[in-house]
């Protein structure tokens, strides 16, 4: 089938079986490979994106499905200034080791910080509950998330165009 | 730590983020060679059968066993007297040994369509009575998985210390049978292979996601017959390992094999069905225990049968017998123990061959000893930080040998419990459990042998000993400085650590250090990443490699200078006499593009050395800890909370503590896994009960709870740094220490648990046969 889609801004048209899910299709067609695959099965978060404004399992999304969608992958965000927080945050608490589970972590994180500016960090961790990492014990993960949360509540940080940090320049 | 605050000691921010942070990493599955085909794998469905043959469809590429010949069996033979080896064959022949053996390659242009392809294919095969169960599995008239066997058993091993006089003598005498579950390592990501054919080099390229790239190149040499320059393996960005990607796979022969017949790239990624049900592989054993104490609670004498679930095959490398070799080696931990009894089994059963995980059997030890040891101070009514206590081995023993032979190299084991024990308010849970409250407080201590070498793997019979480690340090004409190691890191920071201890060494700047690793072509020959050993043996041997440099680097710089070579120091990432100094940049530019001014007594090996280090001895390093945990048991559902989570931990000097602290808490989550959640069930025909992640529950960021690590520092006196292993020590203590705290918590009922997972089922079970459910 032939499908439409706006990839990180861009109008895309594909083609593709009707089967193939979001994910293999950004991957393999697109070459967004930030999109990461862990289960197939919309338990693990790895594939997650935003589309039409709201996370995603990228996995659990056929083709057929979603045509006419707009999406957004970690590659479509590298100029985002929340993103840009949150990368400078993963990096200062190490919420990373082999980098297989960020790409869907930041993804989830980002909308966490966008949707519950006042998130504690029971609510940080239950809001995760949709992303595995194998690696951080997810500390790092947790305290990074806080500490945007807390950076952004401070007064006067709320300007979306205030120089950041140098997220990993 | 220099003055920088980039070297050894530093917790410098990793290297490696950036690319991650983006996006950018680059696994096995984000490369598609132009051409490529793709894999798809019929896999046995049965657990136990005789293979008679395949029906394949009339159209599409699919290969079987007899279409392969010059694949040769995976053989994994441990030295270990009286083991008995098993082939694995690359694809069934002509027997089925567990579900989800490979039986045909099915290739086509997508993955999609490969499958369709072994959906199309028909196995015929006569089912055999299945042994899932691995005490069932050494009864004696278990049917045989290999036939010429006279037992479903790799090897068995034993020491018979006399232990018939303590019932007279001992104040105090337990038994426990135990079990931990067979477990699934479950990276994020799974294995993956491509496999390339180079008319030009003549060369086979496989690019895997594995932890050791030269070993899988060994073994694919081996078993197709090639020579070992004839393979290059690249392991590139890989996610997660943790064990489960130390292995030489049977689908990296295969896709080799094709690669070379087709002439084309063969690419094969493991789906997470192939990853939980046809390797689900790691930490199944059975302990029956027997412990006596004198009325103090000083150990008398430890008496251990243990069973290790091997599964159908003996894994390449580290065989199907390591986990039981070290249940007899390293079942005493960190105690004086006198006297030590055990007989293990590497049991053979219809599942997927074991393989090491995070831990390995320190895990299933430590859960052992840790739970007799609190069934002890029970019984004879005494403190469960008391037990431990009066039988660790004392700091003033050190460097201690143990009774197996085991040489302790530094350490304050006494001190960690304590300090462990007093982050914890006990009167404060003493008082609530008073009133009523189902909590616990649990304890375990263990030590890490890691970082061991040759004699110990030696000793241990597996076929891959590792010898010396070597590193490449050189400068590229523009003063960056190369390292290159032949181990793999994915997820340990290595691209930061080495590159702090390079900058310890010589100065330069980690931000101008590039670490090469993960090619088989572009490094020296490393048995890979595991046993916690990258930082003591990769850091010794880059540390060693820059060292050379320097002195290379001396000799030009002190010419430049016009000084006396005794005269001039390498301080700061320069050659320095007084006032003036040469900078390495400058000495590395003068080598490669202005020779005319190099001095007479130069090294003709230039700038650039290879050097190879093993600590010496080589018998491990031993980190340790005390991990102190505070669990809540609803007596209602038998759900488990952990309230407080803390650690002690002493891995020696710490090269980065930011990332030794993500290791610890990273294994810590996976222990809790173990301790709580993680189980592969199968059934008693052989089948694998959890298909998918919604079956085989990995603890999510609620689960784990906010852990706090404190760090003791005694250096080994045999690392270069006096840097320890640690990589593992996290996954070891948690199961201990939570099941110890579940039964504090349960001890007024009498109730305990003994076994693996602790899920709220096994916990009102636990209940139940106390009557107290
Ligand atoms: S790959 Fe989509 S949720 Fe795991
Ligand atoms: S960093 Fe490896 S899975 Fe999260």
């Amino acid at each position: 089938m032939k499908l439409h889609l706006t990839v990180n801004g861009a109008a895309t048209a594909l083609e593709a079986e009707p089967r193939t899910h979001l994910a293999d299709l950004l991957r393999d067609q697109l070459l967004l490979t930030g999109t990461h695959i862990g289960c197939e099965h919309g338990v693990c978060g790895a594939c997650t994106v935003e589309l039409d404004g709201a996370p995603a399992r990228s996995c659990l999304m056929h083709a057929g499905s979603c045509d006419g969608a707009t999406v957004r992958t970690i590659e479509g965000l590298v100029d985002d200034p929340v993103m840009a927080l949150l990368c400078e945050a993963f990096s200062a608490e190490h919420a990373l080791q082999c980098g297989y589970c960020t790409p869907g972590m930041l993804m989830t994180a980002r909308d966490i910080v966008l949707r519950l500016p006042e998130a504690d960090e029971d609510r940080v961790r239950e809001e995760l509950a949709g992303n595995l990492c194998r690696c951080t014990g997810y500390r790092g993960i947790v305290r990074a998330l806080l500490a945007v949360l807390a950076s952004r509540r401070r007064p006067g940080s709320g300007d979306p165009d205030s120089p950041l940090s140098g997220c990993l320049a | 730590m220099t003055v920088s605050g980039k070297g050894v000691g530093a917790s410098l921010r990793r290297k490696e983020d950036r690319r991650f942070l983006q996006g950018r990493g680059r696994y096995v599955g984000d490369i598609r060679p132009a051409g490529v085909l793709e894999v798809a794998f019929l896999r046995s469905p049965v657990a136990h059968a005789r293979l008679r043959g395949v029906q394949k469809p009339a159209q599409g590429l699919v290969f079987t066993a007899a279409d392969l010949l010059e694949i040769g069996p995976i053989r994994a033979n441990s030295a270990l007297p009286g083991f008995r080896a098993s082939d694995q064959p690359a694809l069934a022949r002509d027997k089925l040994r567990h579900v989800g053996e490979p039986i045909a390659a099915c290739l086509a242009e997508s993955r999609a369509a490969a499958e369709d392809l072994a959906a199309a294919c028909l196995p015929d095969y006569e089912e055999l009575p299945a042994v899932s169960d691995m005490l069932a599995a050494l009864a004696p008239d278990a049917p045989l998985i290999h036939e010429h066997w006279s037992e479903n058993a790799f090897l068995e091993t034993k020491r018979e210390d006399e232990v018939a006089d303590l019932d007279a003598i001992a104040a105090a005498k337990v038994r426990r049978r135990l079990r931990t579950a067979r477990q699934s390592m479950a990276p994020i990501e799974g294995r993956g292979v491509i496999a390339e054919w180079d008319p030009r080099l003549e060369q086979l390229i496989v690019t895997s996601s594995t932890q050791m790239p030269h070993v899988t190149k060994s073994g694919i040499a081996e078993c197709l017959g090639l020579d070992e320059g004839q393979v290059r393996v690249i392991s590139p960005d890989v996610g997660g390992g943790f064990g489960y990607k130390g292995i030489l796979l049977a689908e990296e022969l295969v896709c080799a094999a094709l690669a070379i017949r087709l002439g084309r790239p063969v690419r094969w990624l493991e789906d997470r069905l192939e990853q939980l049900t046809a390797n689900a592989n790691c930490r199944e054993h059975f302990y029956d225990v027997t412990a006596w104490a004198d009325a103090e609670g000083r150990l008398l004498a430890c008496e251990v049968e243990a069973v290790v679930d091997a599964g159908a095959y003996s894994a390449y490398p580290f065989s199907a017998c390591l986990e039981a070799a070290q249940i007899g080696s390293i079942f005493p931990g960190p105690y004086t123990l006198p006297r030590f009894r055990f007989r293990t089994v590497s049991a053979c059963t219809n599942k997927p061959p074991i393989l090491p995980y995070r831990g390995v059997a320190r895990t299933g030890v430590c859960f052992a000893m840790e739970t007799t040891l609190d069934a002890l101070a029970r019984q004879l009514g005494i403190d469960a930080a008391a037990i431990r206590a009066i039988n660790l081995v004392p700091p003033e023993a050190m460097p201690y040998r143990n009774l197996v032979g085991k040489v302790f190299d530094s350490g304050d084991y006494p001190e960690a419990l304590r300090r462990a024990v007093a982050a914890i308010d006990v009167a404060a849970l003493r008082a609530r459990q008073a009133a009523g409250e189902t909590v616990g407080l649990g304890l375990a201590v263990f030590c890490e042998q890691g970082a061991h070498g040759t004699s110990v793997y030696h000793g241990w019979g597996i076929p891959f000993v590792p010898g010396f480690e070597q590193a490449q340090a050189r400068f590229t004409p523009d003063g960056v400085l190369e390292l290159r190691v032949g181990l793999h890191s994915h997820g340990q920071g290595l691209e930061t650590t080495l590159a702090q201890v390079a900058h310890e060494v010589l100065g330069v700047d980690p931000a101008r250090v590039r670490l090469v690793h993960g090619d088989t072509a572009l490094t020296p020959y490393s048995t890979g990443t595991w046993g916690s050993r990258a930082m003591v043996m990769a850091g010794g041997a880059v540390a060693e490699a820059c060292r050379q440099l320097g002195e290379r680097a001396l000799t030009i710089g002190a010419a430049l200078l016009q000084a006396p070579r005794e005269a001039c120091v390498l301080r700061d990432g320069a050659i320095v006499q007084g006032e003036a100094k040469v900078t390495l940049d400058e000495v590395a530019r003068t080598w490669y593009r202005r020779p005319q001014n190099l001095p007479r007594e130069v090294d003709k090996g230039g700038l650039e050395v290879t050097a190879g280090y093993r600590p010496d001895p080589d018998t491990g390093t031993h980190s340790y800890a005390a991990h102190a945990v505070v669990a809540r048991v609803d007596r209602e559902t038998g759900a488990v909370v952990l309230e407080q989570y803390v650690i002690v931990e002493d891995g020696g000097t710490l090269v980065n503590p930011m990332i030794v602290d993500g290791q610890v808490l990273g294994g810590t989550a996976q222990g809790i896994g173990t301790a709580l959640y993680e189980e592969m069930p199968f059934d008693a025909q052989g089948q694998p009960l959890a298909g998918t992640l919604a079956d085989y529950l990995l603890p999510g960021a609620s689960e784990v709870p906010d852990i706090t690590i404190e760090h003791m520092v005694t250096p080994s006196p045999w690392t270069r740094f006096g840097q320890k292993g640690i990589g593992e020590s996290g996954a070891i203590g948690p199961p201990a220490a939570i099941v110890n705290a579940i039964n504090d918590a349960l001890a007024r009922f009498g109730a305990e648990v003994t076994d693996l997972p602790a899920t709220p089922a096994r916990v009102l079970a636990a209940l139940a046969k106390v009557g107290a459910a």
